[in-house]
């Protein structure tokens, strides 16, 4: 004891008080700002570089004088919000009366609508819009050839090539679905005492809309319409596939048009993306003050559901949304599954129309095999990194007084709002131009890092939220039972926590899976995964292998987001309490 | 059992803690003797929980001495912090913290594995365990199915278990229902009897510490106020906070009117009401002087109860009687001052009745203003 006292005596007692977790939560800090905000700092410092005499770089707003006059610069931030505006302007009323209906309504068959949406949710975009194109295409679309053989019209009447088929798909995406599931528990935990109360008080079921309900669920409604302006804003693939034919061009096509251009114009790519950002941050900004007044429903845990009894409304009601439902699921997969099979995408007429040679040819073709592996080990990577990085994070925010912990929430929440192609663009900054990262350009280590990014955001707060609830007790009173910090974690907290870090892994390997727009720029040929492989199909207008690459992607993603949703029903609502 | 004197077991010296700059426990010293119940007793934010978690080793003090049967816990001095887990302390958590996956029986049992007892003897000390609490055949149950009150008695069979040199209860029963509450005090304190722990409860509820506690340590703003057996702190508090806190007491504005002896003459009231109080609690008592008279409910004898009594009565007026059960609640005024008294139920008094008061000269004590 002597001994011990002597040397404590020598150590300066604040380095004493420098304790090991400071300096774990101190490295996760400092790699979240090398993976978030470093490669931000070089793309605007990029921005601000010209060439200066003698093969130098100097400071200079050469970059952003310059960068408005390339061709269809403006044009492609005008589309941006143009496409995005007339998107929410009918997907977002439609989510709020669905989910409403569904929720507080007698409606029947809620089960099946429930599933719609969340189905819809998971479809990666890609494989349904090939389903889209086939019946939509101006030429073979089968719906296209339908009106033509019906009335004898010289042309369809549909072009899924154009503004209003962009926004049709969009909507028959994620756009309707993801609003939904935002908003449901909104609608869902409101205490039907607060409408009964008002009732009581002499409002009619109008009145009490207008002045209880809409009010009450006004924050929810906020943060959903300013995440859904952000996501929308972020997207990429739909355009990246529809746009061009028609020469449309929104801002994240744009940066992806310029770098591949040979020699690829990163110089004006940043400026836009930038320009882009600066457009966002009101919004940004908006979400930040919005999600921290945490004015959001308050959940009871014995509220009663006020449900409007519908009458004669209710099966008009339930088949309008349930074909809704249909038309975003099951119709384009049905379709993209029929197109593996055709021997000519969408030429029905041929003598020998179907085969399963696309099959054959596809699942031994090497660059498809190299595909699906790239895609199953890229994926789960990021789920086992991603939820091990996800977890420190969110233990260091939630459970520990660490002073930067701010920051790091920051940083972890960021990567949300940025638009993927920004993000993309970021990292080829780093994994181009900084010597150490050079090496990795070009191999999976790219992509995982940019899935984990991806990803970053929604796994921290899932992991972060079940935290939370667990109580600081049940570890506190493990402690007091005599058990060390390593013991209590994996007999209380691994446990306990066990079933919401599987459905974050899985989570994370599907969004991996489907992503297109952060790893776009970062692919190479030896590195591609399926989701490139299949915008590379459709690019070279190989659709049928684009439809077979598709198939796998859904199957994949379907699997896992399968099993993710009955983790979470299983233990995330019904083992905690 | 109780009282000073004993051998101390578990002390707290100077023991603080700043949150910012708030000080949530402020120079604290407590001694707690072997085998007793010793409630910490005070509004909420008084520091009464903080001190427990420090005892527990859940928070570390900033400054002070903790000391467990002659064993430093923590010291600030000489840079002594002993993890919870080293401690073998019991304790019951306000939420229960019932671990959700966890059966009774593996919950029970959890701090004895942690031991390395053999598997045959855990499963023994478990079912005796929960036979004591009253939970015998429960053992497969998964907890979180249990209801409140089970709960709680898993929670204390996981903290008895392993037979702890202190059990620590953080407002034990503020989760249940009144009848279950009464019910539970008086199996823990038969158990504690049984048991022979020494438990350390932590209370707002004034009836709790009273029933329960040995010994009481009244606790506001960070600071001991006093302490004392039960009967002791609430026949003599030492201090306003003390008495307000614990029982209820009217309290009138009074002029002394002359001293003799340990008595003084006292006038409250707007017709001059005079009476004699035995019971001086500090200030400088002189004719002409201002102060706080304080007076238990229980202590004023109302009516027919008052009439045998020849001094140190008044007339007061019945305005307003509840109907509590065992007795009547009457609300009195007398000289425009209101005040509390209990008064029996075959006194069958009336709203607007003028009654006869007595207030024995010692149950009225006198307070610097």
């Amino acid at each position: 004891m002597a001994e011990v006292g002597a040397i404590r005596a020598l150590v300066p007692s604040a380095l004493r008080r420098i304790r090991p977790g400071t300096v774990g939560a101190t490295v996760v800090l400092f790699v979240m700002l090398m993976l978030v905000a470093y490669p931000l700092v070089l793309l605007i410092e990029a921005s601000f570089l010209v060439e200066g005499p003698g093969n130098t770089k100097v400071m200079g707003l050469e970059l952003w004088r310059t960068a408005w006059g390339a061709p269809g610069m403006l044009p492609s931030i005008l589309n941006t919000f143009k496409r995005v505006i007339a998107t929410e302007i009918i997907a977002f009323p439609a989510a709020i009366l669905i989910a409403w209906a569904v929720a507080r309504t007698d409606l029947p068959g809620k089960k099946l609508i429930d599933t719609f949406f969340w189905v819809a949710f998971f479809l990666p975009a890609l494989p349904v819009l090939m389903g889209w194109i086939l019946l939509f295409d101006p030429q073979f679309g089968l719906a296209n050839q339908a009106f033509v053989a019906l009335f004898g019209m010289e042309e369809g009447p549909f072009n899924i090539y154009s503004f209003s088929g962009i926004i049709f798909a969009h909507i028959a995406a994620r756009s309707v679905a993801a609003k939904y599931i935002f908003l449901s528990p909104a609608f869902r935990n409101l205490d039907g005492a607060m409408e009964e109360a008002s009732r009581i008080a002499g409002a009619s079921p109008l009145g009490t809309l207008r002045r209880i309900v809409i009010p009450v669920l006004m924050p929810a409604f906020l943060i959903t319409l300013c995440i859904s302006l952000i996501h929308s804003l972020e997207s990429f693939e739909i355009e990246l596939i529809l746009g061009p034919p028609n020469n449309f061009y929104v801002f994240s096509t744009k940066i992806y048009q310029f770098i591949q251009e040979d020699p690829p114009m990163f110089g004006i790519a940043t400026v836009l993306g930038l320009a882009i950002l600066v457009c966002m941050l009101p919004l940004i900004f908006w979400q930040q003050y919005l999600s921290q007044r945490r004015s959001f429903v308050t959940v009871t845990s014995s509220f009663s559901l006020n449900i409007l009894r519908l009458r004669g409304w209710r099966w008009p009601v339930f088949a309008t949304i349930a074909a809704f439902g249909t038309l975003i699921t099951v119709v384009p997969v049905i379709f993209l599954v029929m197109g593996t099979f055709m021997s000519l995408y969408g030429h029905f007429g041929l003598a020998d129309a179907w085969t399963i040679e696309h099959w054959e040819t596809v699942l031994t073709d090497p660059p498809m095999v190299r595909a699906t592996a790239n895609t199953l080990m890229m994926g789960a990577a990021a789920a086992l990194i991603g939820v091990f990085w996800y977890s420190l994070v969110a233990y260091i925010s939630v459970r520990t007084r660490y002073r930067a912990r701010g920051l790091l929430d920051f940083l972890s929440w960021l990567p949300a709002s940025l638009p993927g192609i920004i993000l993309g663009l970021a990292l080829l900054w780093v994994f181009l131009n900084v010597d150490l990262f050079q090496p990795l350009y070009g191999t999976l280590a790219v992509l995982v890092v940019a899935c984990i990014l991806n990803s970053v955001s929604t796994g921290v707060q899932l992991v972060k939220s079940n935290m939370v609830q667990l109580g600081r007790d049940l570890e506190e009173a493990s402690f007091i039972a005599g058990g060390s910090w390593a013991y209590t974690f994996r007999r209380i907290v691994l446990p306990l926590l066990g079933p919401v870090l599987i459905a974050v892994a899985l989570l994370t390997f599907v969004a991996a899976a489907r992503n297109v727009s952060t790893i776009a720029m970062l692919v190479t040929s030896e590195n591609r995964p399926l989701a490139m492989l299949q915008v590379d199909h459709i690019v070279d207008g190989t659709f049928e292998a684009a439809a077979v690459v598709g198939v796998l992607i859904v199957l994949l993603t379907g699997c896992m987001a399968l099993v993710a949703r009955l983790v979470g029903r299983r233990f995330g609502f019904s083992g905690l309490r | 059992m109780s009282g000073a004197g004993a051998k101390p077991f578990l002390g707290l010296a100077h023991v603080s803690k700043l949150f910012g700059t708030f000080r949530a426990v402020d120079d604290l010293s407590l001694d707690i003797v072997e085998g007793e119940v010793f409630a910490l007793l005070g509004p909420s934010g008084c520091g009464k929980s903080t001190t427990l978690r420090q005892i527990a080793g859940l928070d570390s003090p900033d400054s002070g001495t903790i000391t467990l049967n002659g064993n430093v816990l923590y010291s600030a001095e000489d840079d002594i912090f002993v993890p919870p887990q080293k401690r073998n302390m019991g304790m019951v958590f306000q939420s229960y913290a019932i671990w959700p996956h966890l059966t009774v029986a593996e919950t029970v049992a959890y701090p004895l594995a942690l031991r390395k007892v053999p598997q045959a003897e855990i499963d023994r000390a478990v079912a005796e365990t929960l036979e004591q609490v009253g939970l015998g055949g429960f053992g497969d149950r998964p907890s979180p199915t249990l209801s409140g009150g089970q709960q709680q008695r898993v929670a204390l069979a996981r903290a008895l278990v392993y037979k702890p040199d202190v059990l620590l209860l953080d407002e034990p029963f503020s989760n249940l229902d009144v009848k279950l509450r009464e019910q539970m005090r008086v199996e823990l304190k038969q158990l504690q009897r049984q048991v022979g722990v020494t438990v350390i409860l932590v209370t707002h509820d004034q009836s709790e510490a009273l029933s329960l506690a040995d010994r009481i340590a009244v606790l506001n703003a960070g600071r001991v106020e006093q302490v004392g057996d039960p009967v002791d702190l609430y026949e003599n508090p030492v201090s306003p906070f003390v008495r307000d806190f614990i029982g209820l007491s009217t309290r009138l504005d009074v002029e002394v009117t002359a001293v003799h002896g340990g008595e003084a003459q006292i006038r409250f009231g707007a017709g001059g009401i005079s009476l004699a109080s035995s019971a001086l609690r500090g200030g400088a008592i002189s004719p002409g002087a201002r102060l706080t008279a304080a007076v238990r409910p229980e202590s004023i004898l109302v009516g027919s109860a008052a009439r045998s009594a020849d001094h140190n009565t008044f007339k007061a007026t019945v305005e307003t009687l509840l109907f509590v059960g065992d007795k009547f609640e009457c609300h009195l005024r007398a000289g425009g001052d209101a005040l509390l008294a209990y008064s029996s139920r075959g006194e069958r008094l009336r709203e607007g009745d003028t009654v006869n008061l007595h207030i024995p000269k010692e149950a009225l004590s006198l307070w610097p203003k």
